[in-house]
């Protein structure tokens, strides 16, 4: 409203590298003080323990300033929906005003992604945003994993002021709470939210007030000219061309086998990159969906990673250089009513493509491909000692990294789309819910073999103690994440169940196990993936080989098998003239094959239909069915 | 302890300086001696110290420690070999963490790397659930069996992490007994001893980083007391652990871990100490040395505390769980390094010159332009006045620094330079000073910021001015602080244990009886052969709202526990929620997470003697000339100095003017006033900006 808002005067860049340098480190202490202040207050796990949530800063146009270290994945998302919003509201935008949407076309991702907005106005004038998205554990929607469709996912709040001018809306309130499972937890969440958008208003403002609207305002668009200059030196240093590649997701979930193809270009001119993403599949008919903003970020999360890792604030001049291609309707650009309940899921495999097609470019830039998933479980089911309801996403057990071309990939680390997210501990786990988890440990053999290995991927064995429901909807299960010049595959990832006393566990071929019923005493297993290895297995130093073996990260077969090693008899020691001998032979040979794909196709099981209680139940008090249980299954 | 000789020593050995101060509690004299470290053995530079401050061993009664020789051995890696024993299916948790990637961005990434390598981390059967319930029991024969491996493969150290052991130790305690029986040479650290906590990777890093450093830190305390005695000391040798309280030798040859921040948690509790005297209930402990500065807080007389600390930084750090005091850290100190960074970028540190080559002006060989440089040329440091003249800086070496690395390359004159520096300097100490407040919901204006540490007296009143804190303090021999801090300790256990159990459910009596155990094991382990004047115990509970993750602590007075005041609890954790986070849900049903306890053993305070009092006017003896100073606006102003050891009580300085003393310059800003106090302490008033 024009009598609210007067005409801003013009923003002079700030030339002062002082001031610029202390507004550079208010900004990262201000979105920092806003992570902090939603982590410590939230109601729930996803948002306290991993971190499922991204905070920032917005300058009157609603371009990036600083974003908190949060979801990499959603780099683009927030500054699209304060986007949104400007564009929605127009001029009326007032003071004390708080805008809430949780439109998944809008913020890309899914209804669970609550994103509040407060403007924030200096002397009458709308000088920045400040804005929090966080995940909610549960926003409406069917319970039954496996949705075509966005109706099916929960309440879709459009573009809403849920505070106009200071004074709450009553109603929408009551509509939110009326929507959600767990109405307590999601007002809990809603006042975090809340928290955190203010702080970020005061702290801006105090900065304001300290500095001077000038320079902070000054300093902020010098902020954001270093940022780009820095990320175009770097790109300058890249040598020109066009880079392809190619990999695939193994289905959607809905129409089991069917491939989804991921081809990216990139073109690197000058100092300008160019990420065409016109060849991903078009949307899918499951809910892998994500909108145009997360297609977006693939592109700016694997530009920073090569141009700016570290550099704070991660700010808008930092993608200047940065252009991307990418029509609407695929599946990272998905349309209304796509289903987008897993969207994360995809675009961690783009971002790694980018990273394969740019590996003959930048060698030493790049990683190998990693597990690309989140390797989430979700539960839900009821307390037995009071009946209450429960959702649990659990597992978020990490996975392996690439290896680079000076170092072996990491061990269990969580994937691309988030970055500080932390998995729940086991004792707090089996406090809370009827769950006990029996294994949580590295996968041997699951980093692809390489000069530099893969890191390893984990297993969680989780046993219920009483019936629950369970899903997972991983993927990448025959995609394996793939190795560079001559590195082998990592292992892929993989669901499983285990009844009680039975001999074999069930697999799924595409790592997707949906709306399972585990009777007590049934156990589900998630494995993640490995990441690639880095250079020719058959050159890795002998010393960092033994060790691996030693420490069981690679078992003997595998080190003979896939390194060439030769052991001297009864022991675990490297016989380093035999292994030469035998790397020779292999090189000749074009030995050791790698298998990227996994060409084997398990049948699916059937439908899951819940089992009866078996006899053995009756006989035994909770306590000694959890033991048997456990122990029938590590003695396997 | 009516002995004629009654000296009270400490020893706080750093990496560059051991520092001692000696309190003679007859005279209440107090004397402070600066020596070099000597790493290859430290005991040597502790009597260098001891004979600068011309005190003697055989005088004292009481001898007072703070040492890095723990958190060293884990940052440089050189500790036991260990092998660790865990419930089966967990060998790989203390390698797998919590899986997340604080620098998201970086390919490059690294993770926290444990201290014990997997072919030394060995799972045994056995379970316990979260209710404590055993499932599975221990396997006796296992443990032997993996110790006999471990013993066979060279290792000198045991740790133990059983899960849900917060709740019933059982197994641990079990599997201990059979290693002490069986290998008594080797140190055993069973993860329930050090933290009571659920959090099964955080505990098993405390305890592996128990039994890592617990060799060598035994070796360390054993060659020092035999040190102790060779030098004809006779009385009591006690430790400061993180959290600011001592204990004795005994204690710490067996929970070593506590001792990890000594250092700069006895300069906080220097602080409190300073507090009491002077009547100051709230203050900001601001310790900036060479590399770092650091910010503690005291609140309405307390410090305040955290559960754990990461060792060696956020993104690749070893957590420790266990109490401590709250201290967070930025990398700025004297020696930070100032840089051009791509994009035309100015930065200060983290990058440090360090001790070697140091800052530019040292002429040690330092080439690139530090903090400390920045300081000379504005004429904030005297070149010819540093550790009371013993260096001599170089003025013109600074000064070409600057101009080569960070003026010509910004299009700055050398003076903005050198201010910029110290304004970038100032605003990064004051986030850090900031935050320590504001995570609690407290506002740093309402502190007074107490500067030490050499460095912390140039800076502090920048810090405060950035803060809108009205009052500095600089205490006396701000560069021996910490040891004064040791001196003022008391002795102190701490406990916590987990109880997950809701407030309206949880009964008083269990409660009782787990406080009435910890108070009785802490009063026993403070009062062990020790002359304490009192002992006290504290109580608190870990709380949260049904359903919330994170939990805070809860102070409560005990006669809440007496009368079994259920909503009194309830209310002091609704305000405290109410301060940290600005919000409380009164109708929300809480939850007990944990139960803490501290029992203190009180010792006899060293009571410090006034100094001679002047009038308002300084003595012409203290005047040491004027010369040439920068501040922001005003430029170069002629700046009187004078010799902080001449100075009296009831003297006062109108800023702008410098306060010289041996190890420290303390910078006093046009429009500020400075009063010095009965004790000696320089108080500063800060005009408001």
């Amino acid at each position: 409203m024009d009598d609210v808002t007067k005409a801003a005067p013009a923003i002079a860049i700030q030339h002062n590298p002082v001031v610029t340098e202390i507004v550079r480190n208010g900004l990262v202490a201000v979105t920092e003080e806003m992570k902090i202040n939603l982590m410590r207050t939230a109601f729930n796990m996803i948002i306290y323990e991993a971190l499922d949530f991204t905070v920032g800063l917005f300058d009157a146009k609603g371009d990036i300033v600083s974003i908190g270290l949060g979801l990499p994945m959603f780099i683009r998302g927030m500054s699209d929906t304060v986007k949104a919003k400007i564009a929605h509201f127009g001029g009326d935008i007032e003071p004390g005003d708080i805008l809430l949407t949780n439109d998944a076309y809008i913020t890309g991702s899914h209804l669970n992604h609550m994103t509040f907005t407060v403007p924030i106005f200096h002397d009458g004038e709308l000088v920045a945003f400040s804005c929090c998205m966080a995940h909610w554990p549960d926003v409406g929607g069917t319970l039954v994993e496996g949705t075509t469709d966005i109706f099916s996912e929960g309440l879709q709040l459009p573009i809403v002021k849920i505070y106009r001018k200071g004074v709450p809306n009553e109603e929408l309130i009551a509509i939110i709470r009326n929507n959600v499972r767990l109405p307590e937890r999601a007002m809990g969440d809603f006042r975090a939210q809340l928290g955190a958008v203010k702080t970020g208003e005061r702290r801006f403002l105090e900065m304001i007030r300290k500095y001077g609207r000038d320079d902070v305002l000054g300093g902020i668009v010098a902020i954001m000219a270093q940022s780009e200059a820095a990320a175009r030196a770097r790109v300058r240093e890249m040598p020109d061309g066009v880079y392809e590649a190619e990999s695939f997701m193994d289905d959607d979930g809905i129409n089991i086998g069917q491939r989804v193809p991921i081809r990216v270009k990139v073109t690197i001119q000058g100092d300008q990159m160019t990420v065409d993403l016109s060849g991903v599949s078009g949307q899918v008919q499951g809910f892998y969906n994500s909108g145009i903003t997360a297609g977006r970020s693939c592109c700016q999360v694997a530009f920073k990673c090569l141009t700016s890792a570290l550099d704070l604030p991660i700010n808008e001049g930092a993608f200047r250089a940065l252009d991307i291609v990418l029509p609407p309707g695929r599946v990272v650009s998905a349309q209304k009513p796509a289903a987008m309940r897993m969207w994360m899921t995809y675009p961690m495999t783009i971002v790694d493509t980018i990273f394969k097609a740019l590996a003959p470019a930048l060698p030493s830039q790049v990683i190998a491909g990693h597990h690309a998933d989140l390797c989430v479980g979700r539960m839900n089911g009821r307390r037995p000692k009071d009946n209450s309801f429960f959702i649990y996403l659990g597992g978020l057990l990490g996975g392996g990294w690439g290896a680079k071309f000076d170092s072996d990939g990491r061990n269990a680390v969580i994937a691309m789309n988030d970055g500080d997210t932390h998995n729940g501990p086991s004792e707090q786990v089996e406090a809370k819910y009827p769950l006990l988890v029996e294994r949580y440990c590295l996968r041997q053999d699951s980093g692809g073999a390489g000069k530099f290995r893969g890191g390893l991927g984990a297993e969680q064995v989780v046993q219920a103690r009483h019936p629950i429901r369970f899903s997972s909807q991983m993927d990448r299960a025959r995609c394996k994440p793939w190795g560079l010049f001559g590195g082998l595959s990592g292992l892929g990832n993989s669901v499983a169940l285990h009844r009680f006393n039975q001999a074999e566990e069930t697999h799924f071929p595409n790592a997707k196990a949906l709306n399972q019923v585990l009777q007590p005493g049934d156990a589900y297993i998630l494995r993640s993936g490995g990441g690639g290895g880095y250079g020719s297995p058959l050159e890795r130093d002998l010393a960092a080989l033994e060790h691996d073996v030693r420490c069981g990260y690679v078992s003997k077969d595998a080190a003979e098998r896939l390194y060439g090693a030769a052991f001297k008899p009864d022991a675990l020691k490297i016989d380093i003239g035999a292994t030469e001998a035998r790397r020779n032979e292999m090189r000749q040979r074009g030995l050791p094959h790698d298998e990227p794909i996994t060409e084997v196709i398990i049948p699916f099981p059937a439908t899951a239909a819940p089992q009866p209680l078996q006899p053995e139940h009756e006989k035994l008090t909770e306590e000694e069915r959890v033991a048997f249980a456990m122990q029938c299954r590590c003695c396997r | 302890m009516s002995q004629s000789e009654a000296i009270r020593l400490a020893a706080d050995v750093g990496g560059t300086f051991t520092d001692v101060a000696a309190f003679d509690e007859v005279t209440g004299e107090l004397k402070l001696g600066k020596a070099l470290t000597t790493p290859q053995r430290l005991v040597g530079g502790i009597e260098h110290g001891v004979d600068k401050a011309g005190s003697r061993f055989s005088a004292a009664r009481l001898f007072l420690h703070g040492t890095t020789v723990a958190v060293n051995t884990i940052l440089e890696r050189n500790g036991a070999r260990c092998a660790l024993l865990t419930t089966l299916g967990f060998r790989d948790i203390y390698e797998i963490g919590r899986v997340n990637r604080p620098e998201s961005y970086n390919l490059f990434f690294k993770k926290h790397e444990p201290l014990i390598d997997r072919d030394l981390r060995f799972e045994i059967m056995e379970r316990i659930d979260a209710q404590g319930t055993v499932l599975i029991k221990l396997d006796e024969d296992q443990v032997r069996a993996a110790v006999s491996e471990a013993v066979a493969q060279g290792v000198e150290a045991i740790a133990i992490l059983f899960l849900h052991s917060y709740r019933n130790p059982a197994h641990e305690q079990h599997a201990k007994d059979i290693i002490a029986r069986e290998f008594p040479q080797l140190f055993v650290s069973a993860s329930h001893e050090l933290s009571q906590e659920y959090r099964e990777f955080e505990r098993t890093s405390t305890a592996a980083a128990n039994a890592y450093v617990g060799p060598r830190v035994r070796t360390y305390l054993s060659e020092m007391e035999r040190h102790l005695g060779d030098a004809g000391f006779g009385g009591n040798f006690l430790i400061v652990q993180s959290t600011g309280g001592l204990f004795d030798v005994d204690d710490a040859r067996r929970a070593c871990i506590r001792m990890l921040e000594s250092g700069p948690a006895a300069g906080v509790i220097g602080t409190k100490a300073l507090c009491d005297s002077i009547g100051m209930p709230n203050a900001i402990a601001f310790d900036m040395g060479g590399t770092t500065a650091k910010a503690g807080v005291i609140y309405q007389g307390d410090v305040l505390m955290t559960g754990g600390a990461l060792v060696g930084g956020y993104a690749t750090g070893l957590p420790i769980q266990m109490p401590m005091i709250d201290i967070q850290e930025v990398g700025t100190g004297g020696g930070s390094i100032a840089r051009v960074e791509l994009g035309n970028a100015l930065r200060v540190g983290p990058e440090s010159a360090g001790a070697a080559p140091g800052p530019v002006c040292y002429g040690l060989g330092g080439i690139e332009p530090t903090i400390t440089d920045a300081n000379l040329v504005l004429g904030r440091l005297g070149a010819d006045r540093f550790l009371g003249g013993e260096i001599r800086l170089d003025f013109d070496g600074a000064c070409k620094a600057l101009v080569d690395k960070i003026a010509k390359p910004l299009g700055l004159d050398p003076i903005e330079a050198a201010e910029g520096i110290l304004r970038i300097a100032t605003t990064k100490m004051a986030h850090v000073v900031r935050w320590v407040t504001t995570e609690r919901g407290l506002d740093a204006a309402d502190f007074a910021l107490v500067a030490y540490g050499g460095a912390g007296p140039l800076h502090a009143c920048d810090v405060a001015r950035e803060l809108a804190i009205a009052r500095v303090v600089i205490p006396r021999a701000p560069g021996h602080f910490s040891a004064y801090g040791m001196l003022v300790a008391d002795l102190r256990r701490d406990f916590v244990n987990t109880w997950f159990t809701p407030l309206d459910e949880a009964p008083f009596s269990a409660m009782e009886a787990m406080f009435a155990d910890m108070e009785v094991r802490g009063g026993a382990t403070v009062t062990r052969g020790q002359s304490v004047t009192a002992t006290s115990a504290r109580r608190a509970l870990d709380m949260r709202y049904v359903g919330q993750e994170h939990a805070v602590t809860v102070d409560v007075p005990i006669e809440l526990f007496q009368k079994q005041d259920r909503a009194g609890i309830k209310q002091h954790f609704d305000a405290v929620h109410q301060t940290r986070y600005g919000f409380a849900v009164p109708n929300e049903k809480a939850e007990i997470v944990s139960l803490r306890s501290a029992v203190v053993g009180e010792l006899r305070k060293p009571a410090f003697e006034p100094i001679a009092e002047g009038g308002a006017q300084p003595d012409a003896a203290a005047f040491r000339g004027t010369r040439k100073v920068y501040f922001a606006r005003l430029g170069f102003v002629e700046t009187p100095t004078y010799d902080r050891a001449k100075l009296q009580a009831g003297n006062r300085v109108a800023g702008p003017a410098l306060i010289e003393e041996h190890a420290s310059t303390t910078v006093v800003h046009p429009g500020d006033a400075l009063e010095v106090d009965t004790f000696g302490d320089l108080v500063i008033d800060i005009r408001r900006a």
